[in-house]
């Protein structure tokens, strides 16, 4: 009888106050989806950055003197190590042939060199390139090497500018769930603004501050439900139709845009359950100074 | 029923509304607060339902210590006191029926209950025919009945009216009073605060008075002023 109470109550709340429900529906909408606009940022620059961090290898330049043996030696210590994701073998007439394709139009740089100019090399592929420094620190100077690249001041900065992004997606992430707590509290303080004389009488007669509170926590609720239902329909519809075609507009980037369904997935978890925690929190804050007295 | 031991309340600001007052009532009480306007009958009436809290002294209200009550303990407190006001406070979107119909839904009253006990009560204060008009449709003497068949539905201890007849003319003032005699006799406590002499004087009851914050007179039978 009670559920059927608060049930009825909250619906016929609802109704009676269409512009409020629209009201607090579209501002949790909109929040939540500039939310899943950050998140989805957030995925873009992931996706960039392991395209990146994909292409950083270290070449470990051998010396021309190098023994077979103590060449089979560094290749097994690597890959030993957890770091270490793969190991390709470069001789030096690979390293020539490589050479002559990447100046094709200069035949002068090569025709010149002797064919065995060039040293042979292992490129060292990471499992992270956050361990770049670590790895090469650890093979410079083993014997038989040359001489260790990994184009270090770049990568330092790649990584910097990754984590920079980052943060400044999480910092944004927090900033829109705050105000969409506050946007959500206010609307409903709004709602139970407009109905004051109704719970002043409530409270008059004797009714439990639960029982006042329920229908407009359920209101509130709702509106922020089916307010991150429309946001997170807006984002699977987005994945579906629009980010394909600005992918492909931006082929230059890479498969940057394609998310997988359990990323998407995850936003749209992320998309509802902000929106009941900040639907709960924000009628919450909201009835506090209505229940004093 | 009602028992106040040296209550004291001072406002934020300094305002002294009541200097330690003291005064019991039994049940079936039908007592009148008189004064001036600012010697604490609202004070008086807003600590009985706990509506404000005394700064110091203690109030015992239908057994209970008030100083005691935890704060979700108040709403059983109001069911046992009910109350009215000087301007009605009914709701301008429910129909009368809707209106006393609210008072024990909101306390989780079956609605058979509320089916059988709303028509009744209406019928009692003299509203039987008007169960579905809204509020504006009504005299001023009439809401004022749906008011107090709002507090008496539940069939409370005691009655708190602040100023119930503050709005309304002489003679609709005499059918309000005699309504609140009816719902006295079946045993209710009924604490009145007040300024109308008329009503006074004509009722013969307990009249406690205040001034400046102090109790100055409680005279049972009692008319409004001394020697006026």
């Amino acid at each position: 009888m009670r559920a059927n109470y608060f049930l009825s109550e909250t619906v016929t709340n609802l109704k009676r106050n269409v512009l409020m429900t629209v009201a607090a529906i579209s501002t949790v909408a909109i929040s939540l989806l500039l939310l899943g606009g950050v998140r989805i940022l957030d995925l873009t620059i992931n996706n960039v950055t392991s395209r990146w961090e994909a292409k950083v290898e270290i070449s470990t330049f051998l010396r021309d003197d190098i023994a077979p043996d103590e060449t089979e030696d560094l290749e097994s210590d690597l890959a030993n190590m957890n770091e270490v994701q793969g190991i390709t073998y470069v001789s030096k007439e690979e390293a020539f042939e490589e050479f002559k394709e990447l100046y094709a139009d200069h035949p002068e740089f090569y025709e010149t060199l002797p064919k065995d100019s060039l040293p042979a090399s292992l490129r060292i592929k990471l499992t992270d390139a956050d361990y770049t420094q670590l790895v090469a620190a650890r093979i410079r100077g083993a014997p038989g090497v040359d001489s260790v690249n990994f184009g270090g001041d770049i990568i330092k900065r790649l990584l910097q500018v990754n984590s920079l992004l980052r943060t400044i997606t999480l910092a944004m992430s927090v900033i829109l769930l705050v105000a969409a707590a506050a946007l959500i509290a206010n609307t409903i303080r709004l709602a139970i603004y407009a109905r004051r004389d109704e719970i002043g009488i409530m409270k008059l007669v004797g009714a439990t501050n639960w029982f006042i509170r329920i229908p407009f926590m359920l209101e509130g609720v709702f509106a922020a439900m089916v307010g991150a239902l429309v946001s997170g329909l807006v984002v699977l519809l987005s994945n579906e139709f629009l980010f394909s075609r600005v992918g492909n507009f931006l082929q230059f980037l890479g498969p940057v845009f394609e998310f997988s369904t359990s990323e998407i997935l995850w936003v749209l978890a992320l998309l509802i359950l902000v929106g009941a925690g900040i639907g709960i929190v924000g009628s919450m804050l909201a009835l506090r100074r209505f229940l004093e007295v | 029923m009602i028992k106040m031991v040296v209550v004291e309340k001072t406002y934020k600001g300094g305002i002294h509304a009541l200097n330690g007052i003291s005064v019991e009532m039994e049940k079936g009480e039908f007592v009148f607060i008189v004064g001036p306007s600012g010697s604490g009958k609202s004070t008086f009436m807003k600590l009985l339902t706990k509506e404000e809290e005394p700064t110091a002294g203690e109030i015992y209200v239908a057994g209970k210590n008030l100083a005691n009550l935890p704060r979700w303990r108040v709403p059983y407190l109001r069911r046992n006191v009910g109350s009215v006001f000087q301007d009605f406070k009914l709701l301008p979107n429910k129909t009368v029926f809707e209106n006393v119909a609210f008072a024990l839904e909101v306390i989780g009253r079956p609605k058979s209950v509320v089916r059988r006990q709303v028509p009744q009560i209406l019928e009692l204060v003299g509203l039987g025919e008007k169960l579905d008009r809204f509020p504006d449709e009504l005299s001023g003497g009439e809401q004022q009945r749906v008011s107090i068949a709002r507090a008496f539905v539940n069939r409370p201890l005691i009655l708190v009216a602040d100023e119930p007849t503050g709005n309304l003319d002489p003679a609709t003032s005499v059918g309000i009073m005699r309504l609140l005699d009816r719902i006295n006799r079946t045993g209710t406590t009924v604490v009145m605060a007040t300024h109308d002499h008329a009503i006074v004087d004509s009722m013969r009851r307990r009249v406690i008075e205040l001034e400046g914050g102090n109790v100055v007179r409680d005279q049972s039978r009692g008319i409004y002023g001394v020697g006026t």
